[in-house]
C-alpha cells in the first residue's frame, strides 16, 4: 500500500536556513570583544541557534542572528554595535546602545 | 528520579531553530530549542495553530529536522495519540512523540483533546510554551494571561479574572509526570523534558516563554522577565512525579512589583493589586523576599 502513495513536494529539513532574512532585519549586531569571558549558556539562549562555542571559540552566525540583542544581556564579552555604520558616523549613534 | 543535565555535554546539531521565521528575541523559539537539545532526532512533534507552528517554515521550507506536522488548532495530542498507535503497530519503540501547544492550544481551544489523550494515558507528553496571550492572531486575551494583563481586547484595565491554573488541572488527572518550567533556567526545563520522554504514559510541561511584543518589553529582555517571574515567587519552579510534588528552585523573591511594572502589558495594575500579588506570594513561599 505504502509504494502507491504519491510522491509530493516536501519540505527539505532545516532548509529555512538556507532563505533566511534575518540578516535584513537587523538593526543592531552582536559582537564578540572576549570570548573568554562569554556564559556557555547563551547558546541555549539564543532563539535562533546562531551562536555556537568550541572551547574557547565563540562563533555567531550573522546569516541567521536577527540581532536581538539577548546574548548580550545573558553575557559579558559580547556587545550589540549599530549594523549601520555609515549611519553611527553621521548621527553618533552610541556603540552598544539599543 | 534525578536527571541531571550536563550543559558541556549537549549535541551541538541544531534539530530546531536556525532560519525559523519567528520574530527576533522569541521565548517560543528558545523554549524549542532547549527542548530539542535533549530530545534528540528520533521525535515526532505536532504543533497546532499557533506561533510556533508558524515560524517553523512555510512552503517547501522549515527549520525542523525531525519529522513535524501542523495540526488543526483542536487536535495536536489526538494527532499524537494516532501517531504513537501507528509507531506501536510497527514495534517502533525509541520515538519520543510530543504534542506541542500554546497556551490557547492547550489550554483553551485544544483543551479537549489534551484532557482526552491525558484521560487515556497516551504515552506520549504535551508541551504548552505560555506566553500568555494568543500572539499569533494579535494578542488577545487566553485563559492563561495574567490578572490585570492590557491585551488587544481587554484595552481598558485590563483582564479582570485570574489565570486558570494548568497544573493543577492536569494534576487532577492522576498522570505521571506534570511539571512546570521557564526559559531563563535551561538544565531544570532540559532535565524535565528528559525525564518526560523516559517515562512511559502521558506527561505534561508547562513552560513560561516570554513574547516581548504582546508582554511590552525589549527584545532583549525575553530571558531575563523569564528568569524574574520565577525570581518573584510568581512563577514555581516544579514537578509532580507519581504524584510527589518537588519546588526545583528557591527563588529569591525580588518584589513582584519588580517584574510587574517594567512592562507594558500591565500599565493599568493598580497599587493594591500589585500588594495583594505581593501577599498571595509570601503566603505561597511562608516568607518575605529582601
Ligand atoms: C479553530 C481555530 N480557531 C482560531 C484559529 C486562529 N488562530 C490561529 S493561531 C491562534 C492563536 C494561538 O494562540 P496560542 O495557542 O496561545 O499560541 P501563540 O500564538 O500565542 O504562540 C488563533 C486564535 C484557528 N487557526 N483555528
Ligand atoms: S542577537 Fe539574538 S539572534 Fe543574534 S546571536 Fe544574539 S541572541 Fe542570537
Amino acid at each position: 500500500m505504502a509504494k502507491e502513495l504519491p510522491i509530493v513536494p516536501t519540505a527539505v529539513p532545516g532548509s529555512s536556513v538556507e532563505t533566511s532574512a534575518a540578516a535584513s532585519w537587523r538593526e543592531y549586531r552582536p559582537e564578540v570583544r572576549e570570548s573568554q569571558k562569554v556564559n556557555r549558556e547563551v547558546v541555549l539562549f539564543c532563539p535562533d541557534g546562531a551562536i555556537s562555542i568550541e572551547k574557547e571559540t565563540v562563533t555567531i552566525d550573522l546569516h541567521i542572528c536577527k540581532g536581538c540583542g539577548i546574548c548580550a544581556v545573558e553575557s559579558d564579552g559580547i556587545v550589540m554595535v549599530p549594523e549601520y555604520t555609515g549611519v553611527s558616523g553621521v548621527f553618533g549613534v552610541k556603540e552598544g546602545n539599543k | 528520579m534525578n536527571v541531571k543535565i550536563n550543559l558541556d555535554q549537549l549535541p551541538k546539531e541544531e534539530l530546531f531553530g536556525q532560519g525559523n521565521v519567528g520574530c527576533k528575541g522569541c521565548g517560543g523559539a528558545i523554549a524549542g530549542r532547549q527542548a530539542m537539545k535533549v530530545l534528540g532526532e528520533r521525535t515526532i512533534i505536532t504543533i497546532p495553530a499557533s506561533c510556533m507552528a508558524t515560524l517553523g517554515g512555510n512552503n517547501r521550507h522549515t527549520t525542523w529536522k525531525i519529522p513535524f506536522y501542523h495540526t488543526l488548532f483542536e487536535c495536536a495530542p489526538a494527532i499524537s495519540s494516532g501517531i504513537r498507535a501507528a509507531l506501536e503497530a510497527q514495534g517502533i519503540k525509541d520515538v519520543n512523540v510530543v504534542s506541542w501547544g500554546g497556551d490557547a492550544g492547550s489550554a483553551d481551544i485544544g483543551f479537549q483533546s489534551l484532557t482526552g489523550a491525558a484521560e487515556r494515558n497516551e504515552d506520549l507528553f504535551h508541551v504548552c510554551y505560555d506566553n500568555e496571550m494568543y500572539m499569533n492572531t494579535g494578542g488577545q486575551t487566553s485563559s492563561q494571561t495574567p490578572y490585570s494583563a492590557l491585551t488587544t481586547n481587554c484595552t481598558v484595565n485590563g483582564k479582570k479574572t485570574n489565570k486558570k491554573n494548568m497544573l493543577k488541572i492536569m494534576e487532577a488527572h492522576d498522570i505521571g509526570y506534570v511539571a512546570c518550567a521557564s526559559i531563563a533556567y535551561p538544565a531544570d526545563l532540559m532535565a524535565k523534558f528528559k525525564k518526560a520522554s523516559s517515562r512511559k504514559g502521558f506527561s505534561y510541561i508547562h513552560v513560561l516563554a516570554p513574547c516581548f511584543k504582546g508582554w511590552g518589553i525589549p527584545s532583549d529582555q525575553t530571558v531575563e522577565f523569564a528568569r524574574k517571574a520565577v525570581e518573584s515567587g510568581l512563577w514555581e519552579l516544579f514537578e509532580v512525579e507519581d504524584g510527589v510534588r518537588t519546588r526545583n528552585y528557591e527563588p529569591k523573591l525580588i518584589p513582584v512589583k519588580e517584574y510587574l511594572t517594567p512592562q507594558k502589558r500591565f500599565s493599568k495594575i493598580t497599587a493594591q493589586e500589585i500588594e495583594d500579588l505581593q501577599q498571595q506570594v509570601n503566603t505561597r513561599y511562608g516568607k518575605v523576599g529582601k
